[in-house]
């Protein structure tokens, strides 16, 4: 049966595909099938969702803008959106402190640096859900293991996941932790691609280290860098897992996140007109935020 | 004295990545009253969280979904990845630059937007509850396409033609003369998916609910906040180290790969 | 060698096949019915709760109907794992994989699955008034009459929810009777407040609580303490929210006290604290007697009394009930044998089953006089405690989205409450709020 219908494809398709435009087609039909079903469909459908209420369960209630006078008044959104922020501070800034200090190190050609490479990269590979149980046991209160070296070394316990002062950096440790080994590589990429010459040039000059980081390895590094801070500020608006194992958004939704929010009102309240404005909204604002940060923190991105 | 220094630093930050995993994997195997405990060493050693986590959970199964998920969409990724690919290096048609500009605008669509309408029509086409509904949603992928073009570009078209001449299909260049010849960016690009498909728990979450066909992070994720753990944490630990076991090791064995792959996309991008 | 061979099959063609083959087959899938009799037996699916105990009833109830049932076969799952059963059946409401029969849903989401035909009307049966009123009163079966007038769930377990404490622990410290007032009750705490390396954070406390603002943790807590402070009254008053602020306030400032002065861990402890002896109280329903009767330590000493009151209240002692009923799915193929098998899991024989494997609180207004449990009773005195506050206990009404008013509660509780960012009043007031504009949002 298979191989009759083969057949009769195959023939047709030979009749057909005399011309190498018309392979081109068929070639690439599949994937723009697809794209239309899962990608253009689904992007029409959340914009019309934003104008409905819809619990799914029953029918669509048309709702004018209604859900975007709820955003507008909505305190929870502008939290997550701070929160988002806030987590972006620390994690951005901490990131690339932390991998340009091991991406210098592996740059240094040393023995062995391999393994160290490889050993960096290895929380990069596992998923977010085992981080997560990883450091529920490591930043707990009571009996956890960090609190536990604290307290040997004479110092007071830190309230790191359950005091809304702290969650919110201490998920941005946990997703710093989780993601530098990938930094490191991209940063140590770059560094490999300047020049040695440049260095040679620096130091007959008398160039202190201090002055060959800020005149020669940072202004290098720079598409390096914007590409660097993009990917965050996009993982960090996608922040998930962390906060929905760890803390539930809590404590006073200190850790509510974009997308955490967005699942909360899609399905503990069944609210999927609203989570798709939510959505939208939260797009915008990292489309703005992306477009500015690679205006003006490089000016020849794509030189 | 530098080179100390270096050595030095180096050392701790191999401490700071790997140590937790050391330690995660110790305690896994030890009794619950011991995991408080700083030191790796344990009074005596047993599989007893390992057998909570066996009895309570259909573990297994749950890897046999991952491998059957991640297996399909990297299959699927790659096949027509490779044949989107193809027909936007070496082949020539109308709208082919519209068609690939548009494609690089996908790229740009937040996976937020997509989330809610994306699940909605997965309900409405029966998928919840099947794999069917984690497979087909992530069969293309830009990055992969990407990827593969950016390798296909570099092949020499005087060979293309040479097997045209000859009387070759499209279809038989892109398996004789692309796919020999492209087998670092295929590795690339399948690795990438396959590490994003085996860790992905966000959307499991929303469509699966039978415990039958979940899928790893899915059923380690609930097993600890739902309670099956019941508070204990070495079960916890031993799940996660479970779940972990089998990306390791293969990144272990691929790790090179693994590491040129994953920088490529960000260099790219 | 790239010779063309003219018979060769271009498998690209196969490719795009197997693309529409694989799309159309799975959007079959979701249309298959596993539930597809043969050869004239019917199958039914019923879904049971996840708890061990529950499921060996469960178990034993579905072989022995299978036996005597033959065309009527019956195939028990534990519900689907998840966050919550609510969540789950909401979903499953969407995914269209609803179970012939659940035995575990809670009147707070019955609302929602009737909004969304989920459900089959129970009183269209021809024995379902007798049914009902051979178990329960009329005024306590009115309780789970739809909105719509119809009802849809057999009311089966009440689990009126009690304070379980250390019996052996408080004797020591010399607490004489278990405590009735919020003043009793802070009493005690400060009694079983411990610091043994007088870090200035104890290691061991009156009781403990999960602090995520977790709607459904609230059940046990707050609304609990509500309900117990209210003389029982729910926040369903013929179908419009009313909250009594003032017995609001006082159940945030009591929760406040515990947490402020660390009566309350902030943290969650591992393991089962109670067992562990790191807590003295403990708020649960019956079933926890079964799990202490398997897993508790040698020795512990526990007991069990009424949800504490205000100081000045009097009156008789209310809880919350965590109502669990039996319903019937709209999507079952063969409502009248789905009625049939949901009643026989209300049988006498079958109340006794669960007394006796999961110790939960069949709802029958003679279960504590029938001769049936006497024996039952008298040998199990700690179940009869909670057997005779069943009357007592109160449910949620019939409210629309109460997993969202018990949020808003949750999320100034945990303000209020365990943070003590906002007074007691500012909390209630906030939560109110916010439920006056989630009721607007349902107009």
């Amino acid at each position: 049966m298979g191989q009759v219908i083969n057949n009769i494809f195959a023939r047709s398709f030979r009749s057909l595909s005399r011309g190498r435009n018309v392979s081109g087609y068929l070639m690439i039909a599949p994937y723009l099938l697809h794209l239309v079903i899962f990608l253009g469909y689904p992007l029409v459908f959340a914009f019309v969702l934003v104008f409905h209420r819809w619990d799914i369960i029953t029918p669509m209630e048309f709702a004018g803008l209604k859900n975007l006078t709820r955003l507008i008044h909505d305190d929870l959104f502008f939290k997550a959106l701070l929160n988002t922020g806030f987590f972006l501070s620390i994690h951005i800034p901490l990131q690339i402190i932390t991998a340009l200090f091991f991406a210098d190190l592996l740059n240094k050609k040393l023995k062995g640096q391999d393994f160290f490479r490889t050993i960096y990269f290895l929380p990069v590979v596992v998923s977010g859900v085992v981080v997560a149980i990883l450091f529920s046991q490591l930043f707990a209160f009571e009996n956890g293991y960090i609190n536990g070296i604290i307290t040997a070394l004479g110092g007071e316990r830190v309230p790191w996941l359950v005091s809304p002062q702290w969650a919110m950096p201490s998920i941005a440790i946990i997703v710093t932790w989780k993601n530098v080994g990938f930094y490191i590589i991209l940063f140590l990429a770059g560094m490999q691609n300047i020049p040695a010459s440049l260095y040679e040039v620096a130091s007959l000059e008398g160039a202190t280290t201090w002055q060959r980081w800020t005149r020669v390895t940072i202004p290098l590094l720079n598409p390096t860098m914007v590409t660097v801070i993009v990917l965050s500020t996009i993982g960090g608006f996608s922040l998930f897992i962390e906060p929905y194992m760890l803390t539930g958004g809590g404590p006073l939704n200190s850790t509510l996140s974009a997308v955490l929010y967005i699942y909360n009102q899609a399905f503990y309240f069944n609210h999927m007109g609203y989570a798709a404005a939510l959505g939208f909204a939260f797009a915008c604002i990292i489309f703005t935020i992306v477009f500015l940060q690679k205006r003006f923190v490089t000016k020849d991105m794509y030189s | 004295m530098k080179k100390i220094t270096a050595y030095t630093a180096l050392v701790v930050g191999a401490l700071i990545f790997a140590y937790p995993f050391v330690w995660m994997l110790s305690a896994s195997f030890k009794p619950e009253y011991e995991i408080g405990d700083m030191s790796l060493m344990a009074s005596k050693w047993t599989f007893a969280s390992y057998q909570l986590v066996f009895d309570t959970i259909p573990i297994f199964s749950a890897f046999l979904n991952s491998i059957i998920v991640s297996l399909a969409v990297t299959g699927a990724v790659l096949f027509f990845g490779s044949l989107a690919a193809y027909s936007l290096s070496k082949l020539k048609w109308r709208g082919r630059d519209t068609v690939f500009n548009l494609i690089l605008f996908t790229m740009m669509v937040p996976f937020m937007v997509l989330l809610i309408p994306l699940y909605t029509l997965v309900v409405k086409f029966g998928w919840t509850d099947s794999l069917v509904g984690l497979i087909v949603p992530f069969m293309m992928n830009a990055t992969a396409l990407l990827i593969l073009r950016q390798s296909f570009l570099t092949i020499p078209t005087s060979l293309l033609e040479a097997a045209r001449i000859d009387g070759c299909s499209e279809w038989r260049i892109l398996r004789q003369i692309v796919w020999p010849l492209s087998i670092p960016a295929l590795i690339t690009a399948g690795i990438i998916v396959l590490t994003a498909n085996w860790n992905q728990a966000l959307w499991p979450i929303m469509v699966i609910r039978d415990e039958a066909l979940m899928t790893m992070p899915q059923m380690v994720l609930l097993f600890t906040v739902g309670g099956g753990a019941q508070a204990r944490l070495g079960p916890q630990l031993a799940a996660g180290i479970l779940l972990a076991l089998p990306i390791v090791v293969i990144y272990l064995i691929f790790q090179r790969q693994f590491i040129s792959s994953m920088a490529s996309t960000g260099l790219k991008g | 060698m790239l010779v063309a061979d003219s018979h060769r099959r271009s498998p690209l063609p196969l490719t795009c096949f197997v693309f529409v083959l694989l799309f159309s087959l799975a959007a079959c899938q979701g249309q298959e019915d596993s539930r597809g009799g043969t050869e004239g037996v019917i199958r039914l699916t019923y879904w049971s709760s996840q708890n061990p105990q529950e499921r060996a009833v469960a178990k034993l109830l579905v072989e022995q109907w299978n036996r005597e049932n033959p065309g009527i076969q019956v195939i028990v799952q534990p519900l689907p794992a998840g966050q919550s059963s609510e969540e789950v059946l909401l979903a499953s409401i969407v995914a269209k994989t609803t179970p012939d029969v659940c035995s575990n849903v809670w009147p707070g989401i019955v609302t929602e699955l009737v909004r969304a035909n989920g459900l089959v009307a129970l009183d269209q049966f021809a024995n379902f008034d007798s049914l009902m009123s051979s178990r329960i009163p009329a005024d306590l079966y009115d309780r789970f009459r739809s909105p719509d007038g119809h009802y849809h769930q057999i009311p089966w377990k009440s689990n009126p929810i009690l304070l379980q404490y250390n019996a052996g622990l408080f004797r020591e410290l010399g607490i004489t009777a278990p405590p009735r007032t919020y003043s009793e009750f802070l009493d005690a705490a400060k009694k079983v407040y411990l610091d043994e390396d007088e870090d200035g954070h104890p290691e061991r406390w009156i009781g403990n609580r999960k602090i995520h603002p977790i709607w459904h943790e609230r059940r046990f807590d707050y609304y609990a303490f509500y309900l117990a402070a209210s003389g029982g009254t729910t926040f369903d008053l013929d179908g419009k929210f009313v909250l009594n602020e003032s017995v609001s306030d006082q159940v945030f400032s009591l929760f406040r006290e515990l947490w402020k002065n660390e009566y309350y861990p902030m943290t969650e402890l591992k393991g089962d604290p109670f067992d562990r002896g790191l807590i003295a109280t403990k708020l649960v329903g019956p079933w926890n007697i079964a799990r202490l009767r398997e897993n508790a330590t040698p020795g512990l000493e526990y007991a069990f009394s009424p949800i504490p009151v205000p100081d000045d209240y009097s009156g008789p002692a209310f809880t919350y009930g965590d109502f669990k009923n039996i319903a019937v799915f709209s999507t079952t193929r063969h409502p009248e044998e789905a009625w049939r098998f949901a009643s026989y899991l209300v049988s006498k024989e079958a109340d006794l089953l669960l007394l006796e494997y999961a110790t939960q609180i069949p709802i029958r207004s003679d279960i504590l006089t029938d001769a049936f449990f006497a024996d039952y009773f008298a040998a199990n005195p700690m179940v009869a405690d909670f057997a005779g506050l069943v009357p007592n206990a109160r449910g949620v009404g019939h409210l629309r989205a109460f997993p969202e008013i018990m949020d808003a509660l949750a999320q100034q509780f945990e303000a209020a409450s365990v943070f003590g960012v906002i007074s007691p009043q500012e909390g209630t007031r906030k939560a109110v709020d916010r439920i006056r504009a989630i009721e607007d949002w349902n107009q």
